[in-house]
């Protein structure tokens, strides 16, 4: 691994509830500017949102909320000054594709089951009626929600993602790549969920060592499928996005983060769904000046 | 609002099919009742259509007889749907009816981007052709595994076990009506409950602990004096 660079990457975010919910069941959180002490955390959840899965709305809070616990406590991992030395990049990646994921799905499914029980007390202890509680598999399934998630630190880039929405990385060269796509585009609305059975198994990891600074991704966004599923033409969804881009180094990101809503409630009227992004960029200026910097040494 | 980079955006479409059985045995009351009881339903599919904006209904009709034949062959928008009455030809002939639906939910004709087609199956006999090849050819599509389907068996000689395999989940059943009153219901239930699944996100079906509960149909009066 090289030498961490101090990186500020500025972060966007919106949501906008889908066409006749009746209320929004994504979330999301963007922090964090991409500093090994302040890492740039992403992530989005997307609560299922039908009559089956009611409490949905809650179980995509508490997937990112979980989230960005455990990507702190990875990115913290990832610091070669901590408390656990050096660890190296082989058991950092097998802590990403085998511990973290069975860690945030079995801490989702005992936070929710927890949710339940609280419910079921009080609506117990309100009505007075006495029923035959669900199994577990039942009381998942209302709560059943998608999550994608994504750590950056001076040395890692690393994301994770369980079902559906998308993970869309635009690199140094301005090449647009969604490296956690499946390899087959799923049709419909099925997906696969933290409600799922052994659903770790199911979470798909991107990993990118950072080897040089000026070589690191330029935006990465994080988006439900609300979004993707809005745009008429297949190429629509990549286009939104170079678009944004482009739009963010031109008018700067504060521009776009204005806009967002409101695209996003587009895009939700005509897919229906929940619509939600996550984002962050590497700011122009520091693009550049690693530019300079690299160019700066050639001459030498 | 600025432009929105990305091009138009759009809704997302659901092709509705209805497979008709058209063989001799549905001649007099049966075929008259049916349809009536679809010509009723277009304007309760066109409320749910409203209700939900980003789904845009499409529909076909697919008879079967001694041949299967579209009725209407391209999808026609829920708003221009006029229906014309299907009338009684020969045997019942569904393997051939599957096959041919199972070319359309192929992609393409089948857009990539559309939500879960549905295929509405009525019927009161017994197929006379190789109807499992038909229902093998519908499965073999990722459409057609996706497909909501709901069957409907018109009278006491609906052959209910070709009907159950169609529907592909033990935990369906299909919806009985013996009576003019209960095939009304029926299809007013198919036409607008099946739309409303076929546009709701859920969790994998392949999966044990969330497996899709059935969209219950409803259950349905017997106290007709006209029984089947």
């Amino acid at each position: 691994m090289n030498q961490p660079y101090p990186l500020h990457w500025e972060t966007l975010s919106a949501s906008a509830r889908g066409a006749n919910k009746q209320r929004n069941q994504d979330w999301y959180t963007a922090e964090g500017c991409g500093t090994q002490a302040d890492p740039l955390v992403l992530a989005v959840a997307d609560g299922h949102g039908s009559a089956r899965h009611a409490r949905s709305d809650v179980g995509a809070r508490r997937a990112v909320d979980l989230f960005a616990a455990h990507a702190r406590e990875f990115a913290a991992f990832t610091n070669v000054d901590g408390l656990g030395g050096t660890r190296s990049l082989s058991w950092l990646m097998n802590y990403a594709r085998d511990v973290m994921p069975r860690r945030l799905v079995s801490e989702w499914q005992r936070n929710v089951l927890g949710h339940w029980q609280r419910q079921y007390e009080l609506d117990e202890g309100s009505s007075g009626a006495v029923t035959a509680p669900p199994t577990d598999g039942q009381k998942l399934l209302l709560y059943g929600a998608t999550l994608i998630g994504a750590v950056l630190t001076p040395r890692l880039f690393a994301a994770w993602q369980l079902g559906d929405g998308e993970l869309t990385v635009i690199e140094h060269d301005s090449r647009v790549e969604q490296p956690l796509a499946p390899a087959e585009a799923e049709i419909g609305d099925e997906t696969e969920s933290l409600c799922s059975h052994e659903a770790w198994r199911l979470v798909r990891m991107h990993w990118a060592p950072i080897v040089e600074r000026d070589r690191m991704p330029r935006l990465i966004a994080l988006s439900t499928d609300g979004l993707s599923k809005s745009f008429a033409a297949d190429e629509g969804f990549v286009e939104f996005m170079t678009g944004l881009d482009t739009r963010c180094s031109e008018g700067g990101l504060e521009s776009v983060q204005t806009v967002l809503p409101e695209w996003l409630a587009k895009a939700a009227q005509y897919s229906g769904d929940d619509t939600t992004m996550a984002a962050g960029r590497r700011p122009e200026q520091d693009t550049e000046s690693a530019h300079a910097g690299r160019q700066t040494t050639e001459r030498q | 609002m600025s432009d929105i980079p990305g091009g138009p955006m759009a809704n997302r479409p659901v092709h509705f099919i209805w497979l008709l059985d058209c063989s001799y045995s549905m001649q007099g009351e049966k075929i008259a009742r049916l349809n009536y009881a679809i010509r009723e339903a277009i304007p309760e599919m066109r409320s749910v259509a409203h209700d939900n904006p980003a789904a845009q209904l499409l529909l076909r009709t697919l008879t079967f007889s001694t041949t299967a034949q579209w009725h209407h062959k391209n999808p026609v928008p829920v708003d221009d749907f006029t229906w014309q009455d299907v009338q009684v030809d020969g045997m019942t002939n569904l393997g051939e009816a599957l096959d041919l639906v199972s070319r359309e939910l192929q992609t393409p004709p089948m857009p990539q981007r559309a939500l879960k087609p549905v295929l509405a199956l009525v019927s009161d006999g017994v197929p006379t052709d190789d109807w499992k090849a038909g229902l093998k050819a519908i499965d073999a599509t990722p459409w057609g595994r996706k497909a909501v389907r709901v069957a409907i068996a018109i009278g006491e000689d609906a052959d209910r076990n070709v009907l159950q395999e169609f529907l592909g989940n033990p935990e369906l059943r299909p919806l009985d009506a013996n009576s003019p009153k209960q095939l009304a219901a029926a299809i007013r239930w198919a036409s607008t409950a099946a739309v409303k699944a076929a546009s709701q996100p859920v969790a994998a079906s392949s999966d044990t602990l969330s497996k899709p509960l059935p969209y219950a149909p409803p259950v349905l009066d017997d106290d007709d004096d006209d029984v089947w």
